[in-house]
Order: C-alpha cells, then sequence, then structure tokens
C-alpha cells in the first residue's frame, strides 16, 4: 500500500515538470535590461508592434525586432499577445513602408539573434519564450 | 490563334529580363541577400523595393498592351524606397517607380512620393502628425499602396473604385495632410485631411477629351475617416475628395476656353478579416464636372461604382479570390442609351461589369505568382489610346499571369 502510495506520488511528481516548462514556452514581450521602463498598457505594446509609438515613456527612441512572418513564436506573439493574425501586422507594416509615412521593424532571422540585437540595442523591444530571458534582457509587464 | 502571332524572341527577352532583375533578390535567403547587397545602413535608414511582371491575354478589347488575341508583355512595375527616421518625430521618405502599362503608361521613371513627416504628438493611445510633399492619396481601402502588387488583393484592382488608367493622378497629389489616430477600448479611429494639387501626367486624361490639350491640377482637398476594430479585424471608411483640373490646348498663345473639370469621389469601404478568409465590399458615388470647353456642351453626371470581394487562404501558400466588380459611368444613363444617341458611341462603352476569379502562390517569402481570369461586360475601363472608336467588343475575356516580388 505504501509503495503504491509512493508510486503514485512519484507519478505525480513527474507530471509536475511540463506543467513548469508550459509556463517557461509562454510568449512575453521582452526589452533591453538598461530600459526605464518596465509597464506598458495593452494599446500602448500595440502602437509600439504597429511602428505607431516611436518613443518610451522617458522620450528615448524604440527599435521593434521581429522574426518572420510565418515563425511559430511570432504567430504565437500576434495571437496570444497582441490578438491579431500575423497578416494584419503584415499589412500595417507594408502600408507604413510603401506610401513613405513609417518603417518596417527589423526583422530577425532566429531567437538567438533577438536575444543577441536586444542585449546589444538600448530601447529595443521584441518577444522571446519566458525560459530565454538573460541578464541583458528583461520582462515588459503589461498592465 | 494567338499562339501564332506571340513572338518567342519576345518570351525569351522577358524571361531573360526577368530572371536577371529577380535572381540577385532571391538566391536563396532573400534576408541575407539584402543585406549582402546592401551597405551596412543605421537602424533608422531603411530601403525597401518592389517589381512585377505580367503577362495579359484578352479575347478582344485591349488592357496595358496590344492584348486582344495576342499576350502582351507590356506591364511593368519596379519601385524603390528609402526612408530616414532623423529624429523618432521625424521621418523623410521617397520612393522612385518605372512603370509600364501599354499605352495607359509609357513614362518610364517618376517619383511616387517624396514627402516629410512629422508628429506632433504621440502617446500609448493616440497620435496627430503633418506631413507634405508628393504624398500618396488615402482614397478608401487600397490606394495608399496600389503600386505595390502584393498590397493588391489580385493583379488588376477593381477598376470601379481604383481606375488604373489614371493610376498616377489618383495614386499620389502635391500637397501636406493633417492626420491622426485615436486608439479606445471600442476601435481604433484615425483620420486624414489634405489640400493638394493633383499630377496630371496619365496620357489617357487628356486624350478622353480631345486633341492637342494640356491638363494642369488645380487646388483639390482630400479627407478619409477611418475605423479598426481588434487590430483590423474588421475596417470601415469614408473617403470624400474634390480634385479640380484644368485643360489648354497646348499651342496656346492666349488661354481662352480654359476647360474645367471636377471629380467628386464619395467612398464606403468595409472589410471583415478572419484568419482564413476576408470579405470587402466598397461603393463610390463619382460626381464629375466639365465646364467651358466650348467643344461640347457643359455636363454635370454622377457616376457609380461598387465591388464585393471574398478571399480564402486555402493554405499559407495559396489564396483563392471571387470578386465581382461594377463601374457605371452616368446613374442617369445606365445602359449608355442616351449617351449612345447623342455621341454615336457604343452604349457598353459607359459601364463595365466584371466577374473574377483568381488564385495567388505565396513561392518563397516576398515572391507571389497571381493569376486570374475575368468574364467583363461592357467596355467602360479600357482606354481610348488602345481601343480606336469602333474596334471594341461588348463581351470580353481577360487572362493575366504575374510574377511579383517585394523586399
Amino acid at each position: 500500500m505504501f509503495i503504491l502510495f509512493i508510486f503514485l506520488l512519484s507519478q505525480f511528481a513527474s507530471a509536475a515538470p511540463p506543467v513548469i516548462e508550459k509556463q517557461q514556452n509562454i510568449v512575453i514581450p521582452v526589452i533591453n535590461s538598461a530600459n526605464q521602463q518596465d509597464t506598458i498598457s495593452r494599446n500602448g505594446l500595440s502602437a509600439i508592434f504597429k511602428m505607431r509609438l516611436l518613443r518610451w515613456n522617458d522620450g528615448s527612441a524604440v527599435t521593434v525586432f521581429v522574426l518572420n512572418d510565418d515563425d511559430p513564436l511570432h504567430k504565437q506573439f500576434c495571437k496570444q499577445i497582441l490578438n491579431v493574425f500575423p497578416h494584419q501586422m503584415r499589412r500595417n507594416w507594408d502600408k507604413l513602408v510603401f506610401s513613405g509615412s513609417g518603417q518596417a521593424p527589423i526583422l530577425v532571422e532566429s531567437k538567438e539573434e533577438m536575444i543577441e540585437k536586444i542585449e546589444k540595442t538600448p530601447g529595443s523591444v521584441g518577444y522571446l519564450n519566458l525560459s530565454d530571458l538573460t541578464n541583458g534582457i528583461k520582462r515588459l509587464d503589461i498592465k | 490563334m494567338y499562339a501564332g502571332k506571340f513572338n518567342l524572341n519576345n518570351l525569351t527577352r522577358l524571361l531573360i529580363c526577368n530572371v536577371v532583375v529577380i535572381t540577385p533578390f532571391i538566391s536563396s535567403n532573400a534576408i541575407a541577400a539584402e543585406k549582402n547587397w546592401l551597405p551596412e545602413l543605421p537602424d533608422t535608414v531603411q530601403i525597401h523595393g518592389f517589381l512585377s511582371q505580367a503577362l495579359i491575354h484578352t479575347s478582344d478589347n485591349n488592357f496595358f498592351g496590344t492584348t486582344d488575341d495576342n499576350i502582351s508583355d507590356d506591364f511593368r512595375e519596379l519601385g524603390i524606397n528609402g526612408s530616414w527616421r532623423i529624429i523618432p518625430d521625424l521621418q523623410i521618405a521617397m520612393q522612385v517607380v518605372w512603370r509600364d502599362a501599354g499605352k495607359t503608361d509609357e513614362q518610364g521613371l517618376r517619383i511616387d512620393y517624396g514627402l516629410a513627416d512629422y508628429r506632433l504628438y504621440s502617446s500609448e493611445d493616440s497620435l496627430l502628425g503633418i506631413k507634405a510633399g508628393r504624398v500618396p492619396t488615402p482614397l478608401g481601402l487600397y490606394n495608399d499602396t496600389r503600386d505595390v502588387a502584393s498590397t493588391r488583393p489580385s493583379i488588376f484592382l477593381p477598376q470601379s473604385i481604383y481606375f488604373d488608367i489614371n493610376r498616377n493622378s489618383a495614386l499620389s497629389a502635391d500637397g501636406g495632410y493633417f492626420y491622426g489616430e485615436q486608439n479606445t477600448d471600442w476601435g481604433d479611429f484615425s483620420f486624414n485631411v489634405g489640400i493638394v494639387v493633383p499630377r496630371s501626367d496619365d496620357p489617357d486624361l487628356t486624350a478622353q477629351l480631345a486633341k492637342n490639350i494640356q491638363a494642369y491640377g488645380d487646388t483639390s482637398w482630400i479627407s478619409r475617416l477611418n475605423y479598426e476594430w481588434r487590430g483590423g479585424e474588421v475596417r470601415l471608411a469614408i473617403t470624400y475628395a474634390e480634385f479640380n483640373a484644368h485643360f489648354s490646348p497646348i499651342p496656346a498663345p492666349i488661354k481662352f476656353n480654359e476647360g474645367q473639370f471636377q471629380f467628386k469621389p464619395l467612398i464606403f469601404s468595409a472589410q471583415y478579416n478572419a484568419e482564413k478568409w476576408s470579405l470587402t465590399g466598397e461603393y463610390e458615388f463619382r460626381g464629375q464636372r466639365l465646364n467651358n470647353f466650348g467643344l461640347f456642351p457643359d455636363s454635370d453626371t454622377t457616376g457609380e461604382g461598387y465591388y464585393l470581394q471574398g478571399i480564402y487562404k486555402f493554405t499559407s501558400y495559396v489564396e483563392g479570390m471571387v470578386r465581382y466588380d461594377q463601374l457605371i459611368w452616368d446613374k442617369d444613363d445606365k445602359h449608355g442609351d442616351k449617351f449612345s444617341a447623342n455621341t454615336g458611341a457604343p452604349a457598353y462603352s459607359r459601364f463595365a461589369k466584371d466577374w473574377t476569379v483568381g488564385l495567388r502562390f505565396k513561392l518563397i517569402p516576398g515572391l507571389l505568382l497571381s493569376t486570374e481570369y475575368h468574364r467583363i461586360n461592357g467596355t467602360g475601363t479600357i482606354s481610348r489610346l488602345e481601343n480606336p472608336p469602333g474596334a471594341t467588343k461588348q463581351h470580353w475575356d481577360l487572362y493575366a499571369i504575374m510574377l511579383s516580388y517585394d523586399f
């Protein structure tokens, strides 16, 4: 009976890691850790990724990094955090770029490049999995 | 039948031209290639561009080239733009385009826009700005970027609203705009108001009226209100503009009998975007006035145009489109009978009813292959420059295929 209890407990315990792993896999907006700002409104975050809001609260310039339209992390970020489909973001950027009223975000090719660019670019913003946070990168909380 | 007339050399030339132009852009990885051939640019400078080449065939009537019983390669677009965000609130940008569209556009190189854009105020929820120079004209849903194939839903935009024969006059104008945006919990509202002088560099614009006259743009104004719900899941817009121009005979020592022309479009636009499909409709009242030409009596007519368009994405690489598009030049003479009785021209030249189906393939990121078929009743959307009087047919088919790339 005791052995069975231990067995069940161990089963239960081994079932726990996937939950943590799942949390590690959520996508979050991230910024260069030197940024004074820690939080932003949901509208503000949308405005930043739509390339409409170009300054942080302290007036410094925003630099936006994104992955390819077809990248799973990009799709996840658009749908879960920005509540839009990737093709809606693309249409917004195309409109800015091809009508001269704005610029597109800077494209990075991999999550590794995203980490590298955000670590070394002051005022930068992008998105990563929770498990990818490094010393040079901090989470941007949505108010 | 047309196969015999189609020159093989033409096809070879076209293929070579396309391969030479496109290859540098699409070598295995478009992004890497872009970085290689561009010098290292600061993050505040961006270069983007596009190119396209179409093949068009029609059963009757010519559209963008000698397409009647022939395959024409006479429609191509090539553009490059640069922007520099000098400080976050100030950007300058310019786009240079080379375009050829049969006899309706043979001028080659032109500046489609060249402007400075300054933000007077911006916050997380709102934005106010001004822009001046040669600015893309905010008309309906598609006009602002209509020269870029990938931003159009099809090879040809619905002609009832985006009349391609006068593409340059519609695309952009010289002047200034005041614009703003407000994001609320119920959606995003934005507006554009501008005072401009229209471009008058479309060959067909003057040819429609008489020979040997020159068109000049006069002070005009444009306004558009937009509403977007959930980042563009629902998009609504109302556009109203008054375009003014006058015409003078080319050998004109004394400017007498200068004709005035006024075009007043009022456009209602609506679009719904789901993940896999979208539905779009636009309706336009087209007020047109001609005064003091002397050659013919003054006229004041109201036309109407509308289309309804559905797009379905089968996969992320293939999408299909169906559209009905209708243009009527004069609402009081829908079938053109009065016009025909007065002028002797065919009644069917006063309307165009166009059923279109299209398929589009995303070959690699940025590279699109578009195909479409039109069944058209009426010749209201074709150019007189390409279609001499008496040579047109009422019912005709149009087939088009286009390869386009943008970065």
